[in-house]
Formats: structure tokens, C-alpha cells, sequence
């Protein structure tokens, strides 16, 4: 037998491997989820419930696919693997992973990656409309990354830590009055719509916008970089959710307490976004600036004062 | 590296790996069964929607019939599409974009012809401007019959092509690179001599396997014309034999 030096590296390591796998398997649900609200709320029927899988496995099972050069390849690792490492430092119940030794910071700046490669890899495509969706993009995200991260902030100071698991701890120990809805509700809100802005959803859709720029970003990718692109989404639901979930709404210690909160909180995403088009990007810029950020600037003179 | 990969324009002994169902393991036979009931369960569809017939899919999409119940939901790049639905007539000019997006789809892909006018040139089979049969051109899956048909018998033709990809079927695609050089002469003989496509679907079948007896021949030798053109003005596709590199020695 071999003698384990050090169990918690053990447990850690399960947890690296598990962590991005439960995120997976949770995000394809959310997916399956919002597709399935969209459809009620259009008065349809909707996908069946394996959909999301049949997507990625016939776009895995492509018979041919087009690189545009080495950079689009490693692009689509960054890609994946700017999620996969987000979800690490994401704390879910029972696992924290590498949460304790990084922190909010950490996570924020990890969750830029996956744009950035974006970037990389759809300039290597010259297409024109993934040119124009990638300026978009990143146009976006110099929108909506102002009131989040006054809203993640003030959160910070409220809580007196950047630690993920201690925010989680705080909230848990003190019950739905210390949850951070409560606490500081104007952050929460500005923090939600933000975070809308970060899934790309209408009306901040501005960089996908199938009928004026043809998926922007995506409108290269065929085959097996359509299909990386479709985990992506799944992580990408699943983070947000989880991360406004932990800052706002108090965690959860056991997954059944959890999952409904991180289901919720896509849903509100998924209800919102059917009920509007699509804004310019000069006025999201404008509306970003203007609305969210106001709300969490004066969100955070409460949390000031009230400290 | 350069074994495997064939380099444009570049000379290769020409061989047909012909895939064999009985050779392949048991493993191999279930995934592929699997991919092919996921390919069947969901479809992205192009809609090429430029002669008439646009007005029947949004009930066929929308909340009317609902196709993404069995997985067929639209979508608006060649590149990311299973499925080309072409509604309606094609002019001669637009063939040549129905061409250039359909060599852009990736493998295995679809073509779906609606209506008459895809068949046998409809109500314009007297016109000088129109396509009188689009599977002279483009490998077709399936037609619908009529002028105009509705959305019920949009539904039952994919229906019927989703039962074609479940069980394998489904393989008109692999005609195109076997009998390219067939395709691409009918397509010459409607534009012209001149007629050639960015996409080199000789390499294509050369790396993917399809290579066959039909893939090369009269017509494609044309081909080289032009990707020798390119690959004198280009220097970065073959560096050594561009012109940047022939001047300095």
C-alpha cells in the first residue's frame, strides 16, 4: 500500500478533478433549463431533456473541421480551461477546492481569461463579423466590469474578507438575515445586472447578435470548436450563477439548499432576457455606466457609512 | 507532419481508404451508432431562404409546430450548420452562394430541396435564368414536393431524413468529394470555365479519406491553374515556392 503523506492533498486533488465535472453536468441542466423557459414563454414545447447532450457530442462527432492556424487551436484551450480553473476556485458544498488559498481577486481575474482567448482565436479567422463581435465583446465587458466590481467590493467590505469559503461561512453562521440580498440589497442588484451583462444575454446581447453579425465571435467555429464553445456556455451559466449565488445569496452547505438558489438565479437571467431586444452598444455603454453603476456607487456609500 | 497533412497544390500518390464496417471493432460500430442518433437529434438548420418559401418556416420554428421538440433549431452561419434547407428557385447567381456556403458546411451535412422548383424547375423550367434541378450541382438528401408546401410536410421530410441519419443512411454528402470532379464540371458548365471555389475539396477528400476514383479528373485538373496562381501571389501558403522567395534567389 502506498502510504498517503498528506490527506488533505488527497481530498484536494478529488476535488480538482470533481469540481469542474459537477459544473459540467450542472451547467448542461441550466442550459436545458433556459431553453426550456424560453420555449414557455414563446408557448412552445421545447427541447427534449437530453438536447444539450445530442448538441455537444454531434458537434464532437463532426467527420470535418476548419482550424484557421495554431492560435485558434490554443484559444479554444484557453478557452475551457480559463472555466475550468474558475470552477476550481469556486467553493460548492461539500468541496472548496483551491478557494482557501485564492480569493475573490483571484476568481475575477481568472474569468477574464476565457474572453481573452476568444479574442485571440477570432482574430486568427479574419472573419470581418468576428472581428466586429469580438471588438463588441470586449466593448461589453468594459461595460459591465465597472458596477461588478463596485458591487464585488463593497461586498468584500461588508464581509471584511475576499475569501470566498469565509463569505460563505459568514452568511451560513448568521442565517438569511446576514445574506448578502439583505445586507446590502443596492449592490445585489447592480451585481445582478451586471452579471446579466456578463452572460451576453438580452439586451446586452450585443456581440452575439445573430441577425446583424451572424454570432459575431462564434461565426467561424464549426465542428469541434462549435462544440467546446457549447461546454463553455455550460460553464459559463454555472459560474455566474454560483458566484452571485455565494456572494448574495448565502451559499449553501448542502447541495439541495444550493442548487435551488443557483437555478433561480439563471432563471431570473433567462425570464429577463425574453422579454427585451437588443440595446446598441453605445447605449449599453451609456446604460452600463449610468444605471448599474449608480446603484452600486450608491450601494457602496451605505455599506461606508453603515462601516 | 507533412505526411499526413496534404499541402495545397502538392502532388500525392492517390489512394482511397474505403471505410469497411465489418473491419471495425465493436467499440467503434456502437460510438458510431451513438454519434448518428445524436447527429439525428439535433439539427442546425441554414436557411436559404433567397426564391419563395420563407413564409413556411417560422410556423414550422415558431410556437405552430415547434420543430426544436426533436432537436432542428436555426442557425445563421454556414459553418456551425448540419443542415442546408434550400426553399424555393435558385437562380443561376444564387446557386453559386448556395455552393460556396454549402462547401463551407463541415461533414456529415444535409441538403433538403423545397419545392418544385428544386425538383424540376417548377413554374420556371422555361426561364433562361433558373436552376432546373439542384442535385446536378449539390448532393441532395431529400426533396418536398409542391408550390408551396406547408409546414406539416416540412415537418414529415425531416422527420424522414432524422430516421435516414439515425440508421446511416444519410451519406449524400460522401458523393460530393467522390464525384467532384462529375459536380464541379455540371457547375462549370453553368458559369463558365472560370468557375472555381476557395474551399479545395480535392485536399479535403485526400485528408478525410473520401478520396475516390471520381474525385479527380477533367474538370478538377483546371483547378491547378488556380492554386498555382495562388500559391505564386501568396507567399505564406508555400514559402518556398513564392514569388518573394524566387526573387531573392
Amino acid at each position: 500500500m502506498v502510504e498517503i503523506a498528506n490527506p488533505g492533498m488527497l481530498e484536494l486533488v478529488v476535488d480538482l478533478v470533481l469540481m469542474p465535472i459537477v459544473a459540467f453536468v450542472v451547467g448542461l441542466a441550466l442550459v436545458l433549463m433556459a431553453r426550456r423557459v424560453r420555449a414557455k414563454i414563446e408557448r412552445r414545447v421545447g427541447p427534449p431533456f437530453l438536447q444539450p447532450v445530442y448538441d455537444i457530442v454531434k458537434l464532437y462527432s463532426k467527420r470535418t473541421q476548419i482550424s484557421h492556424g495554431w492560435m485558434h487551436d490554443v484559444a479554444i484551450m484557453l478557452l475551457l480551461g480559463g472555466f475550468i480553473t474558475a470552477e476550481i476556485f469556486l467553493p460548492v458544498p461539500g468541496m472548496s477546492g483551491l478557494a482557501e488559498h485564492g480569493d475573490l481577486l483571484t476568481l475575477i481575474y481568472i474569468m477574464m481569461v476565457p474572453m481573452l482567448g476568444m479574442a485571440l482565436g477570432v482574430g486568427d479567422c479574419a472573419n470581418p463579423n468576428g472581428s466586429i463581435g469580438i471588438s463588441r465583446a470586449l466593448t461589453a465587458m468594459l461595460a459591465y466590469d465597472v458596477p461588478y466590481i463596485i458591487a464585488v467590493v463593497g461586498a468584500c467590505m461588508v464581509y471584511g474578507t475576499s475569501n470566498l469559503v469565509e463569505i460563505v461561512q459568514i452568511q451560513q453562521a448568521g442565517g438569511p438575515a446576514t445574506w448578502g440580498i439583505v445586507t446590502m440589497p443596492l449592490l445585489a442588484i447592480a451585481g445582478l445586472i451586471s452579471m446579466h451583462g456578463m452572460l451576453g444575454k438580452e439586451p446586452f446581447e450585443i456581440y452575439i447578435a445573430p441577425a446583424e453579425i451572424a454570432t459575431g465571435p462564434m461565426v467561424e467555429m464549426s465542428g469541434k470548436y462549435m462544440g467546446a464553445l457549447f461546454v463553455m456556455q455550460c460553464f459559463q451559466l454555472y459560474t455566474v450563477g454560483v458566484l452571485y449565488t455565494t456572494l448574495f445569496l448565502g451559499g449553501g452547505e448542502m447541495w439541495l439548499t444550493f442548487l435551488p438558489k443557483v437555478f433561480a438565479v439563471i432563471l431570473v437571467f433567462v425570464a429577463i432576457t425574453n422579454l427585451f431586444g437588443r440595446l446598441r452598444t453605445e447605449d449599453v455603454i451609456a446604460w452600463m455606466w449610468k444605471w448599474p453603476t449608480g446603484i452600486a456607487l450608491l450601494g457602496l456609500l451605505l455599506v461606508m457609512i453603515d462601516v | 507532419m507533412n505526411d499526413q497533412v496534404p499541402v495545397v497544390g502538392e502532388e500525392r500518390p492517390e489512394t482511397c481508404r474505403a471505410p469497411d464496417a465489418e473491419e471495425r471493432s465493436l467499440w467503434r460500430r456502437v460510438m458510431d451508432q451513438f454519434a448518428d442518433h445524436c447527429r439525428s437529434r439535433s439539427l442546425f438548420v441554414l436557411h436559404y431562404c433567397t426564391g419563395c418559401g420563407a413564409v413556411e418556416l417560422p410556423p414550422t420554428i415558431t410556437s405552430r409546430f415547434d420543430m426544436e421538440r426533436v432537436g432542428v433549431s436555426p442557425m445563421v452561419t454556414p459553418r456551425q450548420a448540419d443542415l442546408l434547407l434550400i426553399t424555393g428557385y435558385l437562380s443561376v447567381k444564387t446557386l453559386k452562394r448556395v455552393i460556396l456556403s454549402y462547401e463551407q458546411m463541415q461533414s456529415p451535412k444535409y441538403v433538403l430541396g423545397f419545392g418544385s422548383c428544386t425538383i424540376n424547375g417548377g413554374m420556371y423550367w422555361n426561364s433562361y435564368a433558373t436552376v432546373k434541378r439542384l442535385d446536378q450541382y449539390i448532393p441532395v438528401d431529400g426533396f418536398i414536393a409542391g408550390c408551396m408546401p406547408r409546414p406539416e410536410a416540412v415537418q414529415q421530410v425531416i422527420l424522414d431524413l432524422m430516421r435516414r441519419i439515425d440508421s446511416g443512411q444519410a451519406n449524400a454528402w460522401r458523393d460530393y468529394y467522390l464525384d467532384y470532379d462529375t459536380y464541379l464540371g455540371r457547375q462549370a458548365a453553368l458559369f463558365g470555365e472560370e468557375w472555381h471555389t476557395p474551399t479545395d475539396v480535392v485536399a479535403e477528400a485526400r485528408h478525410y479519406g473520401y478520396f475516390g476514383p471520381g474525385t479527380t479528373g477533367v474538370h478538377t485538373a483546371r483547378l491547378k491553374n488556380y492554386t498555382e496562381w495562388a500559391l505564386n501571389q501568396i507567399p505564406e501558403l508555400l514559402p518556398e515556392r513564392g514569388r518573394n522567395e524566387k526573387a531573392r534567389t
